[in-house]
């Protein structure tokens, strides 16, 4: 099981849609992924495997973290599948 | 539920705005009105959007300004916006926007239910559209009246 952490600056908006999202379609596709929400801060001593974030956030987080995963748009279930899926397909090199 | 935690006086349709400083400013001085958040909060979403960029942009024309609860957030609530014109924040994929949902949140919970729903919301453009139409924010309370029929 891989834990995700999914946050944006505030840790309160973008990070809860965000989450009801991922949970969503992790849910309806069976992923092996855990996720717990937080802001920024939460990154500090962050001991997952992934961050899921905006896209925005994400290119800044690059390099930070194991691995930082940037949603465009939110309410799009298509991106969020195929992104995960990159994820789990590079975990299983 | 969305319904709980918005009402018409947290409304504000057909907002001129100059740019995305401006209509963040106006969408959420209802809220600031109400009582719902400090002056204070709308400064550190502008400044959020400054440093950060417009990570609060999330969908197609869509918006949630928003703040951490230490910013000023006094009482859980989500402000319903439009613009007369869109404006651009700088967010390639989603710009223009047109439709801000201001959300003060005290804690990371009480606020959840209601946020869900605004993400179905959101995945169809039967909200929007009322948005659009609506001349009147009894319009839009009317209309999330009947969802939860």
């Amino acid at each position: 099981m891989y834990k995700a952490l999914v946050c944006c600056r505030a840790g309160m908006g973008s990070s809860m849609l965000l989450k009801i999202k991922a949970d969503q379609v992790i849910r309806e596709n069976g992923y092996p992924i855990a996720t717990e929400h937080g802001n920024l801060d939460s990154l500090i001593g962050f001991n997952g495997d992934l961050v899921i974030t905006m896209d925005d956030l994400s290119t800044e987080l690059a390099g930070k973290v194991p691995y930082a995963l940037g949603i465009r748009n939110i309410v799009d279930k298509e991106e969020m599948k195929q992104k995960l899926e990159t994820y789990l397909a590079s975990m299983n090199q | 539920m969305l319904r709980e935690l918005t009402d018409t006086n947290l409304m504000k349709l057909g907002i001129q705005a100059t740019d995305w400083q401006d209509a963040i400013r106006q969408a959420a001085q209802p809220l600031v009105d109400q009582s719902r958040i400090r002056e204070s909060y709308v400064e550190d979403i502008i400044q959020g959007v400054r440093d950060y960029g417009p990570y609060i942009v999330l969908t197609k024309n869509v918006a949630l300004p928003h703040a951490r609860p230490e910013a000023g957030a006094l009482r859980d609530a989500i402000g319903i916006a439009t613009l007369k014109t869109p404006v651009y924040f700088g967010n390639k994929d989603n710009d223009p926007v047109k439709y801000l949902f201001c959300l003060s949140a005290t804690d990371d919970e009480k606020h959840l239910d209601g946020l869900a729903q605004l993400a179905q919301l959101l995945e169809n453009r039967d909200f929007l559209d009322e948005l659009d139409h609506a001349s009147d924010p009894a319009e839009i309370i009317a209309y999330l009246d009947k969802l939860e029929q």
